[in-house]
């Protein structure tokens, strides 16, 4: 019998997150990928009136606002999945007394704590590649029928060659290109930072239910913190420049919550098309990787001394 | 050198505060205890005497407010302690969606095992705890003495030098309880150290070697079975197939003898877990027809 280490060994915590994962699949929540299945592709035969006439939308308006839909979406239930499922795993563990006879091994409590997470991300990776296939598959099959009817139109009033290559290129960069996995990307980060946000909450909270209700807070001032501090104490319209108490609270609540504008900005780029750099794209994999390092050090901090 | 002992308490103490700073509560109080290598050792208490913290600060599970324990030497509160314990809580609930087999394969894993030894462990364990057939059967379907069976293929899947019972034998029916009590008392026999905490005062007489009473957090009473529960002053003569007239001999040969007192004489007993067995089982064993034949038999103590 080969004996891992006693502080921290990758295999354990491969273990632990694999039997996360199993729990989580086992508990269907792969289901809830059902209604956004539905979503998606009733999305694809929807046109709305004001799709014809005068107040047409242009093509890619219409891709936009189908990126943005599905985006939405992804976002939306990445981050609940997140937050409910980390909230679920470890207090369920305690209230069970799973958690015992986990801890009654050679199992330190870090590599419990990582790979509890671990399980979460992966699910979470799966379920994100799921809804990208099929925000691919949907937005290919509208930007070729964009892009047919388009050409038809250009064609028929006489557009000169040109002209029709750039509105079809301009269609085109509104479909499934690498910018639109960058958004993915983003939200896919975003809920990870979540999930990470809900472990540390979990490792001192007594109950799922408060799990829950604080991570959905911390979610909601992340999405809104930076716009709250540029208004509040960056904004020169507000009146009086910002006193050294107001700069000390808006950085304190930049350090203690995640900023999660900075995901978003990504994402409303790739929505709109818009170049994203890759060393933007970059930054932000590294903050993620910071944020959810953090959040995972000061989970093991709380829970390390814990008591059951 | 002296033999390091399987468990050591030393002077441990565990207070617990209510939240918010509140009222100290003095759960376990200077309680010292050891516990040999091969030893079965019973800690008994009513609820709420420190038996289950001194439980988990053995394993490791609280932190000693101060104090310490130690387990083959190795301080509980450091995780390589853990390699050589199997512990099996009360009331133990698994992940109910994993089968028998994965749970088993589950706890080897964390422990270290892989690969055909872990297989083959997985089959001795279940084989053990008699659960061949519900191998491949998740645990939300199971029974509370399956999954206290359960609970011990795990605690004992790394083969541990140590197993820590608490309240093993907690909503087992009878016959699963009497399973239990041969299983422990096989680890006995492979030398394994078994440390239990146990409500059945009765189950604990027949299996340990040694026991601890505890009560308000402190450690009453210890020392071995056999020296705590003989009466010193009385002697208990059980007699089979005994005449009315050895029996008439027996008082009148008491009554003359100076010093001597007849306490009590009566027909001896079954346990209603005997009887219970012997009637759900069938008397088909050996154990049975003796019990039985105990009809004619007397019990005197002087």
């Amino acid at each position: 019998m080969s004996s891992p280490s006693s502080f921290f060994s990758p295999r354990r915590v491969l273990i632990i997150a694999q039997s996360t994962v199993t729990q989580l699949v086992r508990m269907k929540i792969f289901y809830f990928l059902a209604p956004v299945a539905l979503l998606f592709l009733g999305l694809q035969f929807f046109d709305a009136i004001w799709f014809e006439g005068p107040e047409a939308l242009m093509p890619e308006q219409e891709l936009r606002m189908h990126k943005n839909i599905c985006l939405g979406t992804m976002m939306l239930f990445t981050s609940l999945f997140a937050i409910v499922s980390t909230a679920l795993l470890i207090p369920g563990d305690i209230e069970d007394r799973t958690l015992y006879t986990i801890l009654c091994k050679p199992v330190p409590r870090l590599d419990y704590l990582a790979g509890k997470l671990l399980g979460v991300i992966v699910v979470l990776f799966i379920a994100m590649l799921v809804m990208d296939v099929l925000l691919v598959t949907t937005l290919h099959f509208r930007t070729e029928e964009k892009l047919l009817q388009t050409t038809e139109y250009m064609v028929k009033i006489g557009y000169p060659e040109r002209e029709i290559a750039a509105g079809r290129a301009e269609i085109a960069a509104h479909g499934p290109t690498i910018l639109l996995q960058f958004g993915v990307l983003s939200h896919f980060l975003k809920a990870c930072v979540i999930a990470a946000v809900a472990l540390l909450i979990s490792t001192f909270s007594t109950s799922t239910l408060f799990t829950i209700a604080t991570s959905v807070m911390i979610w909601i001032i992340g999405s809104f913190q930076s716009i709250a501090r540029d208004g509040l104490f960056n904004d020169a319209s507000f009146g009086e420049a910002p006193s050294w108490a107001d700069k000390i609270v808006g950085t304190l609540i930049s350090l203690v919550f995640p900023d999660f504008q900075l995901f978003e900005a990504i994402s409303d780029a790739a929505a709109r098309a818009e170049d994203v750099l890759y060393s933007d794209v970059g930054q932000l994999l590294g903050l993620s990787v910071v944020y959810v390092g953090i959040y995972v050090v000061l989970s093991w901090f709380v829970f390390s001394d814990k008591e059951f | 050198m002296s033999e390091v002992a399987a468990v050591r308490v030393k002077n441990l103490v565990k207070d617990f505060r209510g939240p918010f700073r509140g009222k100290k509560v003095h759960a376990v109080r200077d309680v010292s205890l050891k516990i040999a290598p091969g030893e079965v050792y019973g800690l008994i208490g009513p609820n709420g005497s420190g038996k289950s913290t001194t439980m988990k600060a053995v394993l490791g599970l609280v932190a000693p407010t101060s104090g310490s324990c130690a387990i083959f030497g190795k301080n509980s509160t450091k995780v390589d302690s853990r390699g050589e314990v199997g512990f099996l809580p009360e009331n133990p609930y698994f992940y109910k969606h994993l089968t028998a087999a994965e749970t088993v394969r589950f706890y080897g894993r964390l422990c270290g095992m892989r690969g055909r030894v872990l297989r083959d462990r997985i089959e001795e364990m279940l084989e053990l705890v008699g659960l061949q057939e519900a191998r491949d059967r998740r645990l939300k379907g199971f029974s509370k003495g399956m999954l206290q069976r359960i609970g011990l293929a795990q605690a004992l899947v790394q083969d541990p030098r140590l197993v820590v019972l608490d309240e093993p034998t907690a909503g087992v029916d009878p016959k699963g309880s009497r399973e239990i009590r041969d299983l422990i008392l096989t680890l006995k026999e492979r030398g394994i150290t078994v440390f239990l905490c146990s409500h059945l005062l009765e189950q604990v007489q027949e299996i340990c070697d040694r026991v601890g009473i505890i009560h308000g957090g402190v450690l009453v009473n210890e020392g071995r079975l056999d020296d705590l529960i003989s009466l010193e002053d009385k002697t208990e003569l059980i007699l089979e197939n005994a005449s009315s007239v050895l029996m008439e001999q027996i008082r009148e040969l008491v009554e003359v003898t100076h010093g001597v007192n007849l306490v009590s004489e009566g027909q001896a007993r079954t346990t209603l877990e005997s009887l219970f067995l012997r009637e759900t089982q069938g008397a088909s064993s050996q154990e049975g027809r003796r019990q039985r034949s105990g009809k004619s038999r007397k019990r005197i103590i002087r």
